[in-house]
């Protein structure tokens, strides 16, 4: 073949310099005086200092009948203080430079700040009044509420929205609060009120069961000294840590399909549940899922993209959902995507081949290799940023792990078989014990899944 | 100090090179972290696709992860995430770029690959290859823009903004008739066309040793030939305001009605277009932001309320003004508001504190772009393809700090009205029972 490309002069493909050391970095472990337990980590140069609470305000304590209380809850403490309002407490949060976020989750309410370390006083001072003092005033209240309400129909729209909330609705027994949506439904929603709000706060904001996670540059500052002065001024009674519940789900394979009439592409969410991250096999799991669905390269999308041109992109993941201090907490195992709607049956068609595949003849030496050296290569680029660290360190306290945990996940990373990433990813994914939820178009979609054999097939809308 | 600067405001080292063959180098040395980032920018975009033949410039870079003469078809992604490192690309109106940040040891594989896809590409290209990516773009753009509410408003908005005919007129994702129309022999055009040592910067941001780096560079990248294929892209010079509103009514199946607006602003680069990103920093940009107070705030008209700025250097900037209603509000009702607020700030301008918040906003989201060795590498390619110096990234913040109240005032003044705007007003086809409908979560 004649190519009218000019040529240039090609050379080997170069060889790897010597790696620099590094690992996942060791906080420091302390307590205020109010019973703030603290974790800090010095990262020269991240001069965005990230800052992270973990509140121990899970979501099976909400109140009965009150689901999404706890966001409500999130997002009030930022809308005024003792000393400011609403307004006033947005407009000094940003002349400060500095972000605040706030969400409630399963494990809890998480609040995020990041402020340039010049100027982390004013953003801890803040950050502070919000957990020490919220006013949670009444008509701003009203107004998260209208506004959650809104969202929701919004969230409803969204493809992935509706899958996720179809799955969980389906796994979960109904008495389970992980079977209901995380911020509420519009019955739940539109009954929180100042009062409950309130009482939700004295009962679960309190520093006694709070963690806080400080990361970043933090040379010239005197960190004790500062954290004394501001979330040390947070005070209330301390209360013994929430305890959280055994997770169990049904996983017989089936299928769920949320009519989308119009739809162009149908969303897939396939999943069950698994063990969370105090399981030994962990890090073969992590390993297995990344060959299966990690990246375009893995088994999925190197058929359904990169062969048959299905998809943008499908993946694979685990993401643990309610942990406790005695390890048997659970995870989600899924794998989630969206393919145009003529290749609804064919990509399921091929994933359970994948699936099938993967059981009987296992994963090949190249893939795990490949996959250690990204997973273990690519964590000083992961971790970079204060944000990336701190997050990381606040999920471990959060699902009841040793503060090196994930320093121990690359070791054993690195040190793990092929054999040992395919059982465990084949003890993962199952082919008769998964959940298909797929939103899109039931008209043009029902009958061909029918035929797949993957389970009984039930349509909502 | 009543409100100190962050400390890493200072400047970068930043050094400049020019191969033979006309290939821009730019390098800056930090070794804080074992990494290194590698960007590579053609200058080439959405701007230089011709009528019939939108989104080809980025088909084009999905094709460029394809396989070279030496790369295998996904050699790309396998060899970059095998060393550890991660890496992607992305096409806009101005540019096309593509990056790998890798552990520092392995800077010369990343090289390496850059250089042998830009020189050798056509060797591996085939119907094989085309045929796949124009199906992967085809479900990117359903899932990214047709599959979801209000998804193709960016680009109805974008029609409205620039005239027919005009380069920005279309978006960078491409019309399905045109993905459909493509040829190999199209995309064998493009590249012969716009990728180019002497049509390119390269930049290398963190933990190298400069003269190895260059060193390497010129093995790799050194024997490419330049090519002068390339024209300049079609004129987009506009008059400074629109003259008369444009009006687009979409009714759609969406979850509640919305406001969208265009508003014709100054070129990226300019001192003007710092002042208009303070100005709609604070008109719309966060929860003490002037709209997100009166609408979602104060009237409870709206779910959520804000600008953004659309930087361009081609062509003029857009200000983009989302609002979307709460319960039963109209149009009407935020469209008065909007106007009344534009109106205030443009007769008097900022509040001192005003501004003091908005440039501390802006100086964060410098710094969050600055903390990682591949937004610094980014950074650096932008100003040096589109301002020609690199070493301008060390005064952009300087410059937005420098402007004073009576700049966001005039710019607001003179481009933030409703004869310099194109809208884009959504109404639902179907009134769903608010009631009967649920919240639900993301898995991912």
């Amino acid at each position: 073949m004649t190519d009218p490309t000019p040529t240039m002069t090609f050379h080997p493909q170069p060889t790897a310099g010597t790696p620099a050391p590094w690992a996942f970095p060791a906080p420091e472990r302390t307590t205020l005086a109010n019973g703030l337990t603290v974790l800090h980590c010095h990262r020269p140069g991240q001069q965005l200092v990230a800052v992270e609470i973990q509140l121990d305000a899970p979501l099976a304590a909400e109140p009965d009948g009150l689901d999404g209380i706890a966001n409500i809850l999130s997002r009030a403490l930022s809308e005024g203080t003792d000393t400011l309002t609403a307004e006033e407490y947005a407009g000094e949060l940003e002349r400060a430079g500095a972000t605040l976020d706030a969400h409630a989750d399963h494990p809890g309410i998480r609040v995020s700040l990041e402020v340039p370390a010049s100027r982390l006083e004013r953003g801890l001072t803040l950050l502070a009044d919000a957990l020490r003092a919220p006013a949670l005033p009444e008509d701003e209240i009203e107004r998260l509420v209208a506004n959650r309400l809104d969202e929701i129909v919004h969230e409803q729209a969204n493809p992935a929205r509706r899958a996720a909330k179809a799955l969980y609705a389906t796994l979960f027994e109904e008495a389970d609060r992980l079977s209901r949506p995380r911020s509420g439904t519009a019955d739940t929603v539109k009954n929180i009120t100042r009062a409950a709000v309130q009482s939700f706060y004295a009962d679960h904001v309190r520093p006694a069961t709070a963690t806080a996670v400080v990361v970043g540059d933090l040379t010239g500052i005197d960190l004790d000294a500062l954290l004394e002065a501001t979330l040390g001024g947070w005070t209330a009674a301390p209360t013994a840590a929430g305890t959280h519940a055994p997770v169990s789900a049904d996983d017989a394979g089936r299928v769920v399909i949320v009519d989308r009439p119009g739809s162009v592409q149908t969303q897939l969410l396939i999943g069950r549940i698994g063990p969370d991250r105090h399981d030994p096999l962990w890090a073969a799991q992590i390993l297995g899922t990344y060959c299966l669905g990690g990246t375009l390269t893995s088994r999925l999308d190197r058929v359904l993209r990169e062969e048959k041109g299905y998809t943008y992109g499908v993946r694979a993941f685990a993401q643990p959902l309610r942990s406790n201090a005695e390890g048997s907490g659970r995870a989600l195992i899924a794998i989630s995507g969206s393919v145009d709607t003529a290749s609804t049956a064919p990509a399921l068609a091929d994933t359970w081949t994948i699936l099938r595949t993967l059981a009987a003849k296992g994963l090949t030496d190249d893939e795990r290799d490949e996959a250690v050296q990204f997973l273990v290569g690519v964590a000083p680029l992961k971790y970079e940023t204060a944000g990336s660290v701190a997050a990381t360190l606040a999920d471990q306290v959060e699902q009841y792990l040793p503060d090196d945990y994930q320093a121990e996940i690359y070791r054993q990373l690195a040190a793990l078989d092929t054999a040992a990433a395919t059982a465990a990813v084949v003890a993962a994914f199952p082919p008769d014990r998964l959940v298909t939820v797929l939103v899109g178009d039931a008209s043009v979609i029902a009958d061909q899944v029918r035929e797949l054999g993957i389970g009984e097939v039930t349509v909502i809308s | 100090m009543a409100n100190p600067a962050p400390a890493s405001t200072r400047g970068l080292a930043i050094t400049e090179h020019r191969l033979a063959n006309g290939l821009r180098v730019v390098l800056s040395e930090d070794h804080l972290t074992p990494v290194t980032a590698v960007c590579l920018w053609y200058d080439v975009g959405s701007r230089h696709e011709v009528k019939g033949r939108t989104g080809l410039a980025h088909l084009f870079e999905h094709l460029m992860f394809q396989g070279s003469a030496n790369v295998s078809n996904n050699g790309h992604f396998e060899l970059v995430q095998g060393a550890g490192g991660s890496l992607n690309g992305t096409t806009s109106f101005e540019r096309t770029n593509y990056f790998e940040t890798m552990p520092a040891h392995q800077l010369e594989l990343a090289l390496w690959l850059e250089a042998d896809r830009m020189g050798s590409l056509l060797a591996a290209l085939d119907d094989a290859s085309m045929e796949n990516q124009r199906d992967v773009v085809k479900n990117e753009r359903r899932q990214r823009y047709d599959n979801v509410p209000y998804g193709t408003a960016f680009e109805k908005l974008t029609a409205l903004s620039f005239p027919d005919g005009h380069p920005y007129h279309h978006t960078p994702i491409g019309s399905m008739a045109d993905l459909d129309a493509a040829t190999l022999e199209d995309a064998r055009e493009f590249f012969r066309t716009n990728y180019a040592p002497n049509n390119a910067v390269l930049s290398i941001v963190g933990d190298l040793d400069p003269e190895q780096t260059i060193a390497w560079v010129e093995k790799y990248f050194g024997t490419i030939p330049a090519h002068d294929g390339k024209q300049p892209p079609r004129d987009g010079a506009l008059p400074e305001v629109i003259g008369q509103e444009i009006r687009e009514l979409v009714q759609e199946d969406v979850p509640s009605r919305a406001l969208m607006a265009a508003y014709r602003l100054p070129h990226d680069g300019t001192r003007e277009a710092d002042a208009a990103d303070l100005a709609l920093t604070i008109l719309g940009s966060g929860e003490s932001s002037r709209l997100y107070s009166r609408l979602v705030r104060r009237d409870r008209t709206a779910v959520t309320a804000g600008f953004g700025l659309l930087r361009l250097s081609g062509a003029p900037s857009l200000g983009w003004l989302d609002v979307k209603t709460s319960g039963d509000a109209t149009i009407e009702q935020i469209e008065t508001a909007v106007d009344e607020e534009l109106a205030r700030f443009a007769a008097e301008g900022p509040s001192a504190e005003e501004l003091e918040r908005a440039q501390a906003q802006i100086e964060r989201e410098w710094l969050d772009r600055l903390t990682t060795v591949a937004g610094r590498a980014d950074e650096l390619c932008r100003y040096a393809v589109l301002f020609g110096d690199p070493k301008l990234l060390n005064d952009a913040l300087g410059k937005v700090l420098d402007v004073t109240a009576d700049e966001v005032k005039a710019v607001a003044a003179a481009r933030l009205r409703p004869d310099n705007r194109a809208v884009l007003v959504y109404e639902p086809t179907t009134t769903d029972d608010a009631a009967e409908t649920e919240d639900e979560e993301a898995a991912a």
